[in-house]
């Protein structure tokens, strides 16, 4: 991996007393997408909102394309680290589990308003780019509903085209499928793939293992608080090397994978 | 003119008596107007005359919507017109009492709401009926639920007895009004007064988050 | 007792006019509070210790207070600090004062009910944190804000009352002199009692009116 696109450097965040991530490192290439997987509670959320400092971690370093997105530990921000870190956000789009549509905004207007406020489009433009990042994640029928009208799947849909507008360079998502009802997976996953496709940067936490063979070039396996192992897909989920990810994907096949095995047919 | 706080501490022993008074008053008010709140709400639930339904909303509508100053001002320049001889005490405590009772009621409403029916039920199957159904079980669970609404009246009462220094009564705020208006240094004087009144208020609203908390603990 | 209607004829003019002055200095202290009130609301939720803690002081000294008192005490402190005022200036003061109090806690609990996560996706997109609440929080606040908001609107046109007692011009002030020349206490105060009471309900129906236009559908989004 000779290009770092994105670098995290020795990320340790404490919640209290708990150590939620110890010292972890993860570099990601241009057009790379990499899936985090493992047991709730080891550490990939925690460390995927370090990424966009959303979680500032109590040490370690984020780059992006070489330049700091943020550095702890650290005095209080200048005005300056605070405008340079908000230019790394509008670049760096976040999905989350919960949605986090804007419901006092229609759907268009969620996707122009950040482009408006943050990059300072104008009204025709951010509309422009609106209505295309809706056509995109196959909203363009939804424009003018309002969030409360649509299904879970349509407001990550919706959620996704709101980052999808910023022209972002790297895709962090939290767990995009996990409050979603199992028939409304496959939409929000198919769009993921698209995205795939087309190249774009992107760190995923997933527990849908299914999704994580097809799209990801690198799992990575975490457990209480540090990395365990990683690798392609195939190689990792078919010979794990460790035996704490033998016995994640050995409680995992008796849970999920069933699961995942009809999405990978759709 | 500097700041001279001996005047503050000079004026405090008279200030702590005012305060006495301002609690006094307070109590009163207040155990009278929820003791009328009562009495209303019992009313209230216990008939269905479509006019006195109707007199108690206008009732709290009026007060609600009314300042209290003009409220004690309308009994107390009133009441000698139409030959009710009462002095600021009464009338300024009558007002208090008319004022606050409009909004104790709303809290019992509240508080009685929280009462499941199953109660008036069990206790209608075990019997009891009119006071003793009143007086022994539902009441005193309205009371309970009330608490920390009514401890929290308790201050908008302590608050608004100031106003009854505009009528003659002398409270605190009428002793520190008298105190600087001999030796003409209002601010030194004002702080002070301004400062036993957050105190009491502070202390009460204080103890409402205390009892909130145990009533809380209680229940979980 | 018999009712003196020639009364109502007579000072009716003088009432109204006082009426006019409670009007535009509630206005003007609303104006001038709820911007304040926001702000406090914003600062207590700071991360400035600063900051949070003198926004917390403020606003408990405010609630913890009778007005009247501070009313007072606003009035004899600034000229003492060399800052005379007309008593309406000093009457505006200490009802925006006394009213931003009470309005940031409202406020603040329009924003504490906004889900954190609205906020975040707002500064994870890049958005600062005032874009954010402008953007973002404030106007899903704005419908659980409205009706205690309305509750702390009615209650400073009831404690404009209190500023009689500085010799302000206003309906209280007003009928207290007609009272004093005509010895007709009842018809002056029922008088201004039911303009209060009027005024009250009209705010109380125009601002339900608003809530039910902002509810029923949300809040149409300006940039």
């Amino acid at each position: 991996m000779a290009d770092k696109y994105l670098e995290l450097i020795g990320i340790t965040t404490r919640f209290g007393d708990v150590e939620a991530l110890q010292g972890v490192s993860l570099s990601v290439a241009r057009g790379e997408v990499v899936c985090l997987i493992g047991p709730s509670g080891c550490g990939k959320s925690t460390l995927l909102r370090a990424a966009n400092w959303l979680t500032p971690p109590n040490e370690g370093t984020v780059r992006l394309d070489g330049s700091v997105v943020g550095h702890a530990p650290q005095g209080r921000a200048t005005a300056a680290q605070i405008r340079a870190l908000n230019g790394h956000r509008a670049r760096i789009g976040m999905v989350f589990q919960q949605f986090n549509v804007w419901p006092h905004l229609t759907a268009l207007e969620n996707v122009v308003r950040a482009q408006m406020v943050v990059l300072r489009r104008d009204k025709s433009e951010a509309e422009a780019k609106a209505r295309q990042a809706l056509a995109d994640v196959g909203l363009s029928d939804k424009m003018d509903a309002w969030p409360e009208r649509l299904s879970g799947g349509q407001k990550q849909r919706l959620a996704i085209a709101r980052t999808l507008a910023m022209d972002p360079v790297l895709m962090l998502m939290d767990e995009p499928t996990s409050a979603l009802d199992p028939e409304l997976v496959a939409e929000v996953l198919a769009v993921l793939q698209r995205l795939a496709e087309i190249q774009m940067t992107m760190l995923i936490v997933t527990h849908e293992l299914g999704f994580a063979m097809r799209v990801a070039d690198r799992i990575v396996f975490m457990e209480a608080g540090g990395i365990v192992e990683q690798g392609p897909p195939q190689e990792l989920l078919s010979n794990p090397r460790t035996d704490r990810l033998k016995a994640f994907l050995d409680k995992l096949s008796l849970t999920t994978l069933p699961k995942d095995r009809e999405h990978a047919e759709i | 003119m500097k700041f001279d706080i001996s005047y503050t501490i000079d004026a405090l022993p008279r200030l702590l008596e005012g305060a006495l008074v301002t609690l006094q008053v307070t109590l009163v008010g207040f155990v009278l107007s929820l003791s009328l709140a009562t009495a209303l709400t019992v009313m209230r639930e216990a008939n269905n005359v479509r006019w006195a339904h109707r007199a108690l909303a206008v009732y709290i509508s009026f007060i609600r919507g009314t300042p209290l100053l003009v409220q004690i001002f309308l009994i107390y320049y009133v009441s000698p017109v139409i030959g009710l001889d009462i002095g600021p005490y009464t009338a300024g405590i009558l007002a208090i009492t008319l004022n606050s009772a409009a909004f104790v009621v709303e809290i019992l409403r509240g508080g009685l709401a929280s009462v499941p029916s199953g109660q008036f039920e069990a206790a209608s199957a075990l019997g009891l009926k009119g006071p003793a159904l009143w007086g022994k079980v539902i009441l005193p669970q309205t009371f309970i639920a009330s608490v920390p609404p009514l401890v929290n009246e308790f201050t908008q009462v302590l608050k608004a007895s100031a106003l009854l220094s505009t009528i003659t009564i002398v409270e605190l705020m009428r002793v520190s009004q008298q105190i600087f208006s001999r030796n003409y240094h209002p601010v030194e004087v004002l702080l002070g007064t301004f400062i036993l009144y957050f105190l009491m208020c502070f202390a009460v609203s204080r103890s409402a988050a205390l009892i909130e908390a145990k009533l809380e603990l209680r229940r979980g | 007792m018999t009712l003196d209607l020639t009364i109502f004829v007579d000072y009716g003019p003088r009432i109204l006019l006082g009426f006019w002055m409670t009007i535009k200095i509630v206005v003007l202290a609303i104006s001038l509070g709820l911007p304040f009130g926001v702000v406090l609301a914003l600062a207590r939720r700071s991360r400035l210790r600063v900051l949070s803690w003198s926004a917390l002081a403020f606003i408990e000294i405010f609630r913890n207070t009778p007005f009247i008192i501070q009313v007072f005490l606003i009035y004899y402190v600034l000229p003492f600090y060399g800052l005379r005022l007309p008593a309406e200036q000093v009457g505006v003061l200490a009802l925006a004062a006394f009213g931003s109090a009470y309005f940031a806690e409202v406020i603040r609990g329009g924003i504490d009910a906004v889900p954190s996560g609205q906020l975040e996706s707002a500064r994870a997109i890049g958005m600062s944190d005032l874009q954010a609440m402008r953007h973002i929080v404030l106007p899903q606040s704005l419908a659980i804000i409205l009706p205690p908001l309305t509750n702390q609107m009615l209650s400073l046109i009831k404690e404009s009352a209190i500023l009689s007692t500085i010799t302000v011009q206003e309906m209280t002030m007003t009928a207290l002199r007609v009272q004093g020349e005509t010895f007709r206490p009842f018809e002056a105060f029922i008088m201004i009692a039911l303009l209060y009471w009027l005024l009250n309900e009209v705010v109380a129906i125009a601002m339900r009116a608003l809530e039910r236009r902002w509810t029923t559908k949300p809040v149409e989004g300006e940039a």
